[in-house]
């Protein structure tokens, strides 16, 4: 380095950006490290981790996936088309990101165990109130609006005279979009579905507040650390502690990859 | 044939407005115009990309203005060709034919308009790793083997250096030669029009402000705005007299169509003559100016003149190093009385 063009503006700067990185590892070295390996793998193979694992992964997925099936329709019409109330149509789908998760739990509680809709749902079968489907339903509305909106600047980065091409070429707007739009928008997709699924995994607040925190009924993983840690059983929580951590380095790292390969054509 | 009949379409900031052109079954048809004039859209209309405001579009006596895009028969190219990214050039060629046919018939359709194009060795290649030249060609194979009644290109040469840009220049006039397939082309570019067009429309601002043969609107522009845009570089403001002249300022113009009252007087610069000795008459308008300003431009020497009014003239570099002229001299300029075009002025003059 040449010490003459280096302001002390630039070293302040790089020295904060330093220092910060180090905190991070530490306190995440720091939860890794703090049971023997021994005790970790016991916790890990324990039935009650191997429940929430199990949990984690079955409501996270099938949230992602309904955030895919909702997400990308909605952020198709939200990219191509012009529709009275648009605009406000763009700001309620992101309220649910701007708003506490817990909030969004009273909110859903709410409306599933006393408005007529979610009594005759339950009533149909679909109880969502205290159970592992509240889990599903709240990982679901807290975390679409990333996937729609990863979804949404996935489809405006593709320009629309690739669809007008395709329907010249003998296709109707839903060949062009399946045959054109949705295959030059796999990278972005798969970033979106990736954010999604471990926030989902990592959904605490919300799933608090609908599906309850029942040891062994509605035991996620985030919630496994709280019930361990607050009945004391450190090691128990800092496997779940481990494994999540693990998700999302291992998330962020496919995130990075297929988000940063994502070409806007 | 193709008709565009009376089309209006509002876009935002782009417009056409009340727009008529009808262009011959394989006629090679070039809109002319500059940035913002609305041929994009005129073109996108056509395909059926958008829906008139107002008008019809007839194509082949069929009327098409409310069939969807899918079922006109029109092809479209874009400047940036718009090749699909996740196909191999051989499946965005083949891409049109996918649904009708059994797979061979579409291998030999595929194969045939990509010799067309010279591009049958690229056929397993992606677009991403091809040139600029060798996607518009892959491009147009893309649209030409459809068998399109008419085809669009949009700046289809705007993209490419100059070197393939001739190439494919060439290029399309030996399809069209080829194909006798209609086609709409759109540009820019004055250069393109000599080469390639049998009939030219050019617009401004959503409006189509002259039709004619490249010849006719080289030479006779009907307004200032079009006599500009084809690099007619002396431009005045006059009155006709009824007796075949025109007055510019001091000057009497003889110009073979000088209808009476105020007109425009649009003479090229590379119809004048220039000397320093005097030029003989004969029937031509001889002017006698000194030169301002001598610019040197590639093989061509342009050479402003102060008559009264101020002369452009456009020489060869040999042609100006005969007549040994520099800034300050005195000299003779002539021109044939038909190099003087005359028209109504302030056409289409806008803000």
């Amino acid at each position: 380095m040449n010490l003459k063009n280096s302001s002390y503006f630039r070293m302040a700067t790089v020295a904060v950006a330093l220092l910060i990185a180090a905190f991070i590892v530490m306190v995440l070295v720091g939860v890794v490290t703090h049971s023997p390996p021994a005790v970790l793998i016991e916790c890990f193979l324990s039935e009650e981790i191997q429940f929430a694992i199990r949990l984690s992964i079955i409501t996270s997925v099938i949230s992602t996936l309904l955030c895919i099936l909702v997400a990308v329709p909605v952020a198709y019409a939200l990219a191509r088309y012009t529709f009275p109330g648009k605009t406000v149509m763009n700001m309620l789908m992101d309220i649910p990101m701007a708003l506490p998760p817990l909030v969004a739990g009273v909110g859903l509680l709410l409306f599933f165990g006393v408005s007529p809709v979610g009594k005759s749902l339950a009533a149909a079968g679909l109880a969502f109130v205290f159970t592992p489907l509240g889990i599903i339903m709240a990982q679901f509305f807290v975390n679409l609006p990333y996937m729609l909106r990863v979804t949404r600047s996935t489809f405006q980065g593709v320009n629309p005279r690739y669809e007008y091409v395709a329907k010249t070429l003998g296709c109707t707007d839903a060949q062009a979009f399946w045959r054109v739009t949705l295959p030059m928008s796999w990278n972005g997709l798969l970033a979106g579905s990736v954010i999604t699924w471990s926030k989902g995994i990592g959904e605490f607040g919300a799933g608090l507040m609908l599906a309850g925190a029942t040891r062994m009924k509605t035991e996620t993983l985030p919630l496994s650390l709280f019930l361990n840690m607050s009945t004391g059983k450190l090691e128990y929580a800092i496997a779940a502690a481990t494994i999540l951590i693990m998700i999302s380095v291992v998330s962020l790292y496919a995130f990075e990859r297929y988000g940063g390969a994502t070409h806007v054509y | 044939m193709l008709v565009i009949d009376s089309v209006s379409k509002s876009l935002g900031e782009f417009s056409l407005s009340n727009v008529s052109l009808s262009v011959e079954d394989g006629e090679y048809f070039i809109v002319l115009g500059p940035t913002g004039a609305g041929k994009t859209i005129l073109l996108e209309t056509i395909a059926g990309i958008y829906t008139p405001d107002a008008g019809r579009i007839l194509l082949n006596g069929r009327d098409i203005t409310d069939v969807p895009a899918r079922e006109r028969r029109i092809g479209m190219v874009y400047q940036d060709y718009m090749l699909f990214p996740h196909l191999t050039v051989e499946a965005n060629i083949g891409f049109g034919l996918k649904s009708r046919a059994d797979p061979a018939f579409i291998r030999g359709k595929v194969e045939e308009s990509a010799d067309l194009l010279n591009i049958g060795h690229l056929l397993q290649r992606y677009p991403g790793t091809l040139s600029g030249g060798e996607q518009q060609r892959a491009a147009i194979a893309r649209a030409l083997v459809m068998e399109p009644e008419a085809l669009l290109l949009d700046e289809p040469l705007s993209a490419l250096d100059v070197k393939t840009r001739e190439n494919l220049r060439a290029e399309l006039a030996r399809i069209h030669e080829a194909t006798g397939t209609t086609i709409v082309h759109i540009t820019h570019n004055f250069e393109e029009v000599f080469d390639l067009a049998d009939r030219v429309a050019i617009m401004r601002g959503g409006d189509v402000i002259q039709v004619g043969t490249p010849e006719e609107i080289f030479r006779r522009p009907n307004s200032d705005f079009v006599a500009g845009f084809v690099g007619v570089e002396n431009l005045f403001c006059g009155t006709g007299s009824g007796d075949g002249t025109v007055a510019v300022g001091d000057l009497r113009i003889r110009a073979e169509n000088a209808i009476p009252g105020p007109v425009s007087v649009a003479i090229r610069p590379e119809e004048i003559l220039l000397s320093k000795t005097p030029l003989p008459e004969n029937g031509k308008n001889v002017v006698i100016g000194r030169v301002d300003s001598v610019r040197p431009n590639g093989g061509l020497v342009r050479v402003s003149v102060d008559a009264g009014v101020q002369f452009r003239v456009t020489l060869t570099r040999q042609g100006f190093e005969e007549t040994g002229v520099a800034p300050g001299d005195a000299v003779h300029l002539a021109f044939r009385s038909s190099a003087a075009h005359v028209y109504p002025p302030g056409e289409e003059e806008e803000a």
